[in-house]
Parts: C-alpha cells; sequence; structure tokens
C-alpha cells in the first residue's frame, strides 16, 4: 500500500462507510449548482437580448426650420465627428414623407406636395461602447448646443429603465453566487465532518505515528472535489437533458460554451477541495 | 544499511543520546505539578524502566515524548530535536521514529491488522517491495499472519498488543515507548515480549518502559525509576 493507494483507499472507505451521507451531498449540491446554472443561462438570455434591444437605440436630431439646404452637408459632417457615433443618415423632408407613408400605409401629404411640413432629421447610429444613458446624453447635451439643430430626440427613460433592468439582474446575480458559494462551501464542510467525526480515533493514531497533516487530509480534499465537482456535472447535465426537450421560437437561450461549463466544473470541484480541508481542520491540529 | 537508516535518515550510535528531558516542569501553571524538574537522559541500546502509580504522570512523560503534550519549562529534545509547539515538521519526523504501544499508543480501527503494521513503513514511502517484506516479517515473528487482514474490533487483547509491538517494530524504529508493557497478557506471552525487548534493546534501540511496577524480566543497559511527585528518583 503506497502513499497513494493509501490515500485513495482512505478515500474509498469514507464513501463506502457513509454512502448515504455521500450521496445526500451529492444531491444536494447538484440541486444548489443546477440553480445557479438556470441563473447563469437566464442571466445571459437577458444580456443578449439587452444587447439586442439596445443596438437598435438611435437618437434623432431635427434640423432648425431656418438651415437651408446647403448647410446640411458640414452640418452632417460635424455631427458625424462627434465622439461616440459611428453612423449618421440625414432625413429630408421627402425621405420623412416616404417613411410616414410606409409606417401608416397612406401619404397624408397629398395635395400638399410644396408645402411638406415634416421636420429635417438626423438619424444617428452610435457605437456599442457609447449605448448607454450617459455617453447618449453627453452627445445629446453636445448637439443641441448646435445652432443648426431644433430638437434632439431618443428613447431616454427607456434606456435608463434597461439599464437599471440589467444592474438589478447583475447584483442579484452576485448575491445569488455568493450565496451558493457559501451553501456549497458549508454544505460540503458538513459532509465531510459527518464522515471524520465517527474516525478521530484512528486520525489521532495516524497523527502519533507521524503522518503529516496533508496527507491526512488528502481523501478528504479528493472526496470533496469528486462530490462537489460530480454536482457541478450533474447540474449542467439535467440542463442539457432540458435544453433538448424545449424549445422556444420567441427568445434564443443562450448556453454557455463547453470551456465555460469545463471551467465551472473545475471551479466547483476547487471549492469542494477547500471544503474538504475546512471539514478536516479541526482533527488535524 | 539497516532499515532505520533508510526510513529515518538516522541512525543512533551505541549510547547516543536518544531522548533527553532536562529541568522540565509540566502543570505548574494549573497548580497540577505532575512535572517538577524532570531530568531523563536516554541512550540508545539503553532502556529506562520508569515506575510509578496510576496518575504519577507516566502518560504526561510519553506526551511529552511524541510532542502531544509540552513541558512549560525546560527542555525536551528526542533524536536532537527541540519539541516545541508549531514544530510540526520535527514533531511528525520524531513520531516517525518511535515506536509505541499500550498507553496513549493504539490501533487505527478502520484498518487492518497488515495496514495497521505497515503503517509506519507507509508514510515514511518505503518501495513496496520492502515493505511486505517486512509485513510478512512481522506477521511471522508476532504469530499474526491469519490476523492479517482482521480489524482491530475482533482481536484480542493479547493480539491487540501484538500488532502494536508489531508495527512498533517494523521499521527498527529507534526509540519504543512501552505503556504497561505486560498488561493483560498470559505468562508465556509476557515472556515471548520481553525476548523481543531484550533483542530490541541488545541491536541498539532504545527503550522506555512505563509501568505500575518494576517487571519481572531483566532488560539489558536498563535502569530502573521511580517517578513520585513530579520527579524521577
Amino acid at each position: 500500500m503506497s502513499r497513494l493507494s493509501h490515500i485513495f483507499r482512505e478515500l474509498g472507505r469514507s464513501l463506502y462507510r457513509f454512502p448515504g451521507t455521500a450521496l445526500g451531498a451529492l444531491l444536494s449540491l447538484a440541486l444548489l449548482f443546477l440553480l445557479f446554472d438556470l441563473f447563469w443561462i437566464a442571466a445571459a438570455t437577458t444580456e443578449q437580448l439587452y444587447t439586442r434591444l439596445i443596438s437598435q437605440l438611435r437618437m434623432e436630431a431635427f434640423v432648425a426650420e431656418h438651415v437651408i439646404d446647403t448647410e446640411i452637408p458640414p452640418l452632417q459632417d460635424a455631427i458625424a465627428h462627434t465622439e461616440g457615433i459611428i453612423a449618421i443618415e440625414y432625413i429630408s423632408r421627402e425621405k420623412a414623407r416616404e417613411v410616414l407613408h410606409e409606417m401608416l400605409g397612406t401619404d397624408l401629404l397629398i395635395g400638399y406636395d410644396s408645402a411638406n411640413p415634416l421636420p429635417r432629421s438626423f438619424i444617428i447610429e452610435f457605437e456599442s461602447d457609447a449605448l448607454n444613458s450617459e455617453d447618449m446624453a453627453s452627445v445629446c447635451e453636445g448637439l443641441s448646443g448646435f445652432p443648426e439643430i431644433a430638437e434632439v430626440t431618443y428613447s431616454q427613460q427607456w434606456l435608463k429603465n434597461a439599464e437599471a433592468t440589467r444592474v438589478i439582474i447583475k447584483r442579484f446575480g452576485l448575491a445569488l453566487g455568493v450565496f451558493i458559494l457559501l451553501t456549497a462551501i458549508i454544505s460540503s464542510v458538513n459532509n465531510i465532518r459527518l464522515m471524520t467525526r465517527a474516525r478521530t480515533e484512528g486520525f489521532q493514531q495516524m497523527r502519533l505515528l507521524g503522518a503529516g497533516r496533508l496527507f491526512l487530509a488528502f481523501p478528504f480534499l479528493i472526496e470533496g472535489m469528486l462530490i462537489s465537482g460530480l454536482s457541478a456535472a450533474a447540474g449542467w447535465l439535467a440542463i442539457n437533458y432540458g435544453s433538448h426537450q424545449i424549445s422556444l421560437t420567441q427568445i434564443e437561450i443562450v448556453y454557455p460554451v463547453i470551456e465555460e461549463i469545463v471551467i465551472f466544473c473545475a471551479a466547483a470541484a476547487a471549492l469542494g477541495a477547500i471544503s474538504g480541508y475546512l471539514g478536516i481542520r479541526k482533527l488535524l491540529r | 544499511m539497516s532499515t532505520a537508516n533508510v526510513l529515518f535518515g538516522w541512525q543512533p550510535m551505541a549510547d547516543e543520546i536518544v531522548a533527553d528531558i532536562q529541568n522540565v516542569y509540566l502543570g505548574a501553571a494549573r497548580n497540577e505539578g505532575i512535572f517538577r524538574n524532570l531530568n531523563l537522559t536516554l541512550k540508545a541500546g539503553h532502556t529506562a524502566i520508569v515506575t510509578g502509580g496510576p496518575g504519577s504522570g507516566k502518560t504526561s512523560l510519553t506526551a511529552l515524548l511524541t510532542g502531544v503534550g509540552f513541558a512549560d519549562e525546560g527542555l525536551v529534545e528526542v533524536f536532537g530535536e527541540s519539541l516545541r509547539p508549531r514544530r510540526i515538521w520535527a514533531i511528525n519526523r520524531v513520531r516517525r521514529m518511535i515506536g509505541g504501544v499500550g498507553g496513549i499508543f493504539g490501533l487505527v480501527p478502520s484498518m487492518t491488522v497488515a495496514e495497521n503494521i505497515a503503517f509506519p513503513l507507509v508514510i515514511t514511502g518505503l518501495s513496496k517491495r520492502r515493505r511486505q517484506a517486512k509485513l510478512l516479517k512481522m506477521l511471522t515473528e508476532f504469530s499474526l499472519l491469519k490476523k492479517a487482514g482482521d480489524y482491530p474490533r475482533t482481536l484480542t487483547r493479547v493480539e491487540h498488543t501484538l500488532v502494536q509491538f508489531a508495527r512498533a517494530s517494523i521499521g527498527d524504529q529507534p526509540l519504543l515507548i512501552i505503556d504497561e508493557p505486560s498488561a493483560g497478557l498470559d505468562q508465556a506471552t509476557t515472556a515471548r515480549i520481553f525476548e523481543f525487548l531484550i533483542k530490541a534493546s541488545l541491536s541498539g534501540r532504545a527503550l522506555l518502559l512505563l509501568c505500575s511496577d518494576a517487571p519481572a524480566h531483566d532488560l539489558p543497559n536498563s535502569d530502573i525509576y521511580h517517578i513520585s511527585n513530579g520527579t524521577l528518583e
């Protein structure tokens, strides 16, 4: 029996003697990780939805009535050079009439060809980094300073609400992550403690014979790693099974890529190892 | 090269000091006065027989020498290592060189007889071939072959003691601490154990025997001490 085989034999002893405790820990952790996985998917899907919606956000700057058409190109140029703006499109009175026609299905200005009252405007598209209420408000303020611009509009309140919702989801995710981390550690620590309690005498004897702390703790580190890692993998397997049973046409659900899942399971296993050490720490003193 | 040298990197020379206890006070802070100016020097190839009644401090002496307990004052050196709290590596190294029987020493309940006996070799990392050869020798020497796969809970008291002796000898541990060597043993087993102890002493190992009364059997190079009022006389 080498040191390594002793470690694995001790691990086997723990699982063989306390199968209920190990299974209970595995299932409760799997359930916990499943909850986290579901939230992860929900957050990723929401984030994608948010990015998609936000990318459609445009700002419209209306040209003042006194501006003559020859002044439009230099004005468009000046606006295009503003930081954060990626594209700018000029909407003439005629174009505005076409757009209105498309929207309503009928031309309301028939008979008023010489006196089109629709305003001229610029539709401004932003870089993805600038698609936030702060940057857009700053651009809006800058554009309002142009004497040739009569009014600037964009969905300011909607953007603020969307950002606030995003912040709430992020905070909730963080709180849930911390909650799950703590629960997973406490659950694993208790599980390891339960398994070691009955073996206190044996541990003391092994210590008395000169066995090092790490040598004694190793089987429990591996056990914590196994239980936690397997629980995380079981959570993802359940998600994978569920994803094949459900198909949504309205929303595209965003699943993490395999590399992220592997990293998550590895992190869960590392968490289990820490829990294993914490579980046996008292016995090693 | 002897097993002790291979396992521990330390081979006591004849008359070399194995354990040294100088001016040790223990329990004074708690007004228990377990030891008051305790002095004991144990050399390789020598045997110290410490007698004393229950509660006289025999187990505390074992605890001091194995780093389970620490002196309030004074010096405790085993194999040249000063045993003080937090010197985990030194304490573990010392413990690996001690073979213990009885008192605070017991068997690991979750391990079989063979696993218990071989454990000191497992933690020192001896090769499987040499480990198995030594294990077989011990199982044969202490008539435990048939019990190799049994767990401690199924053993008789005599078998329990024999397993501990086998474990304390498998690595030729340079220091043997035996708490009540003949407790619960029949005459024939006691005689066999003392025969083993004589051989161990003659091979250069240091022996510390802790017993209520002086043993009926003689041991070579032995000194008898009586522990009373916290000091050795």
